[in-house]
C-alpha cells in the first residue's frame, strides 16, 4: 500500500480557556489513504471540526504528530494541498461569483486568461455557468455554497476539507447537493482525498468510504464504519438494505461511550 | 395602461415626499413672515433671501468657492491622514490599542472649539488654519470608521485567506480594503458634513474678507440679516453638492451592494 495521504499519530489537542484547559482531541491516530472519502462525524464538542482544521494547519496539535503528504501540515498548508469549504459559503460580497471563484487562483499568481478559462469550467460544472456575473447576495444558499466548493477546487487541491457544508441547507437541497458532490468527485481523472465533517449519519453513510464515529469530552476516535456501497452512489442508494444496516451501525457508535 | 418602468416609479417614491416637505417648509416660513409682520432684520423671508442672492451671485458664489476649498483641501488631508493611521492600526494592534479609543473620544468632542487656537499657531487671516480645523475634524471619525471597516472581516472570511497561504499584502489588498469602503465612504458622508460646518466656523475667527464665514458675521453684525442668510444659502448649497458627490461616488464603488 502507498504512503497514506494524511496520518494522525497520537493527536492531542488542549485548548487553554478561563474554566482551565479543555481536552478538544486524545490520542487520535488515524490513516487515510489518497483518494479515500472520510466523514467526521460525532456530537458537538467531539472535535470533528478541530480534527479537521489540524489538517489544514489553521490549528495546532498540542501533542502526537500529523503529516500530510508526508509533510507538516504547516509545509503542506504553504504548498496549496488542500481546498477548503466551510458551513457558511464565506464568498466575498464585494466580488461576483466567477472572480470568487478566481480568488486563491488570483493569490496563487496565475495569469487572468487561463483564471478566466479555469473559472468557466468550474462553473460549469457546479451548474453556475448562468451566475458567473451574479453577486453572492442574488444567489440561494445552495448555490452560494456551490459556488464555495467551486471555489476550493478552482486550484486543483489534492486534499478537499468539507466543515459541514450543507448544515445549513434544507434537506431537498442537501441530497441534490450530496449527490452533485459526488459526481464531480467522481468525475475528475484523480479522487480528491476528503474529509467531510457532519452531523448527519445519512449524509455521512451515503457520501463516505468510511465513516469516524467521534465521541465528546475528551473527543476520541470511537469507531470506524468501512462503507462497502456500490459507487457509482445514486438515490436509490438510500433505500438499500445495506445502507440502513450501515447507518444503525454509525447510530450504536454514536451511542457507545 | 401606461407602465411605469420600476426604476422611474422608484426614483420618484424617493424624491418626492422630501421635496413636498421641503416647499412646505420654504412655504410655512414665508407665509409666517410675512403673516406675522417680522422685521427683516430679525428673520428675511425666503423670498427675500433668494433676491438678495441674485443681487451678486457670482460676488457669493465666489466666497462659497474660497471656503468650499479649504474644506476639501482639509477634508482630503484629514481622510487621507485617517486611512493612513487605520491602516498602521490594523498592521501594529498596539497602535490601535492606544490610539483607537482615544480618536473615538476625539470624534465625540467639539474640536471646532480648537479653532481659534489654530489660528494663533497657523495666523487667524491665513487660510492654513481654516485647512487645518478641516483636517482635524475629519480625521478622527475616517480613522475610527475605516480601521473598524479594515478589522470588520469575521474570522473565517480571514481563515479562507489563510488557507491559501495569502500574503499579508493580499489580505489587506483583497479583503481588508475592499471590506472597509462601506465604512470609508459612509466616514466620507459624515466629512463632507463636518468640513463645510468646520471651515464656516473657522473663519467666524478670522479670516480673509472673501470668505463666507467672515462674511456671514460681518453681514450679521451689522443686522443685514438678509445679506447673512444668502450666504449661509450658498453654504448649504456647496455642503449639499459635496454630499452628493459622494454619493455618487458610492453608488458606483458599491455597485455590488
Amino acid at each position: 500500500m502507498s504512503a497514506p495521504m494524511i496520518e494522525f499519530d497520537r493527536v492531542s489537542k488542549i485548548y487553554q480557556s478561563g474554566g482551565g484547559p479543555v481536552n478538544a482531541l486524545h490520542d487520535v491516530s488515524l490513516s487515510i489513504a489518497a483518494g479515500e472519502f472520510i466523514a467526521l462525524i460525532g456530537p458537538s464538542g467531539c472535535g470533528k471540526s478541530t480534527l479537521m482544521r489540524l489538517v489544514g494547519d489553521l490549528e495546532q496539535p498540542s501533542a502526537g504528530g500529523l503529516r500530510v503528504r508526508g509533510k507538516t501540515a504547516h509545509q503542506a498548508r504553504l504548498d496549496r494541498d488542500y481546498g477548503i469549504v466551510f458551513q457558511s459559503p464565506v464568498l466575498y460580497e464585494w466580488r461576483s461569483i466567477r472572480k470568487n471563484v478566481e480568488l486563491p487562483l488570483e493569490i496563487m499568481g496565475q495569469p487572468g486568461p487561463q483564471r478566466h478559462a479555469r473559472a468557466s469550467e468550474l462553473l460549469r460544472l457546479v451548474g453556475l455557468s448562468d451566475f458567473g456575473d451574479a453577486y453572492p447576495h442574488q444567489l440561494s444558499g445552495g448555490m452560494q455554497q456551490r459556488a464555495a466548493i467551486a471555489r476550493a477546487l478552482s486550484f486543483e487541491p489534492a486534499i478537499l476539507l468539507m466543515d459541514e457544508p450543507f448544515g445549513a441547507l434544507d434537506e431537498i437541497t442537501r441530497e441534490r447537493m450530496q449527490l452533485e458532490l459526488l459526481s464531480i468527485w467522481d468525475g475528475g481523472p484523480q479522487r480528491t482525498t476528503v474529509i467531510f465533517v457532519t452531523h448527519s449519519i445519512p449524509e455521512a453513510v451515503f457520501l463516505a468510504d468510511r465513516v469516524v464515529v467521534m465521541s465528546p469530552r475528551p473527543g476520541r476516535v470511537e469507531r470506524l464504519v468501512t462503507v462497502d456501497l456500490p459507487r457509482p452512489r445514486s438515490f436509490e442508494t438510500r433505500e438499500d438494505p445495506r445502507f440502513f444496516a450501515l447507518v444503525t451501525e454509525v447510530r450504536e457508535g454514536l451511542r457507545e461511550h | 395602461m401606461v407602465a411605469i418602468p420600476q426604476s422611474t416609479f422608484k426614483i420618484q417614491h424617493a424624491f418626492i415626499p422630501p421635496l413636498i416637505a421641503f416647499i412646505l417648509a420654504v412655504g410655512s416660513w414665508e407665509v409666517l413672515v410675512r403673516g406675522l409682520g417680522i422685521p427683516l432684520y430679525l428673520l428675511p423671508a425666503p423670498s427675500q433671501v433668494v433676491a438678495t442672492f441674485l443681487e451678486r451671485p457670482a460676488y457669493l458664489l465666489g466666497i462659497g468657492v474660497a471656503t468650499f476649498s479649504n474644506a476639501l483641501v482639509g477634508s482630503l488631508i484629514g481622510c487621507s491622514l485617517g486611512c493612513l493611521v487605520a491602516a498602521v492600526c490594523v498592521r501594529w494592534p498596539l497602535v490601535a490599542d492606544g490610539l483607537v479609543p482615544l480618536a473615538v473620544a476625539a470624534s465625540a468632542v467639539p474640536i471646532i472649539a480648537l479653532s481659534p487656537l489654530l489660528g494663533i499657531w497657523l495666523g487667524s487671516i491665513s487660510p492654513a488654519s481654516k485647512v487645518a480645523v478641516v483636517v482635524v475634524m475629519t480625521f478622527f471619525p475616517t480613522l475610527v470608521n475605516v480601521y473598524r471597516g479594515l478589522i470588520s472581516p469575521r474570522a473565517d472570511t480571514l481563515m479562507l485567506m489563510h488557507s491559501y497561504a495569502a500574503s499579508q499584502r493580499d489580505i489587506f489588498l483583497k479583503l481588508r480594503t475592499p471590506a472597509a469602503l462601506p465604512f470609508l465612504f459612509n466616514a466620507l458622508r459624515i466629512c463632507a458634513t463636518l468640513s463645510m460646518i468646520g471651515a464656516v466656523v473657522a473663519e467666524f475667527f478670522g479670516g480673509p474678507q472673501n470668505a463666507l464665514g467672515v462674511y456671514i458675521k460681518t453681514e450679521a453684525g451689522i443686522l443685514h440679516t438678509s445679506e447673512a442668510w444668502s450666504a449661509i444659502l450658498v453654504a448649504c448649497l456647496f455642503g449639499l453638492l459635496f454630499y452628493l458627490a459622494i454619493v455618487l461616488v458610492e453608488r458606483r464603488a458599491l455597485r455590488w451592494k
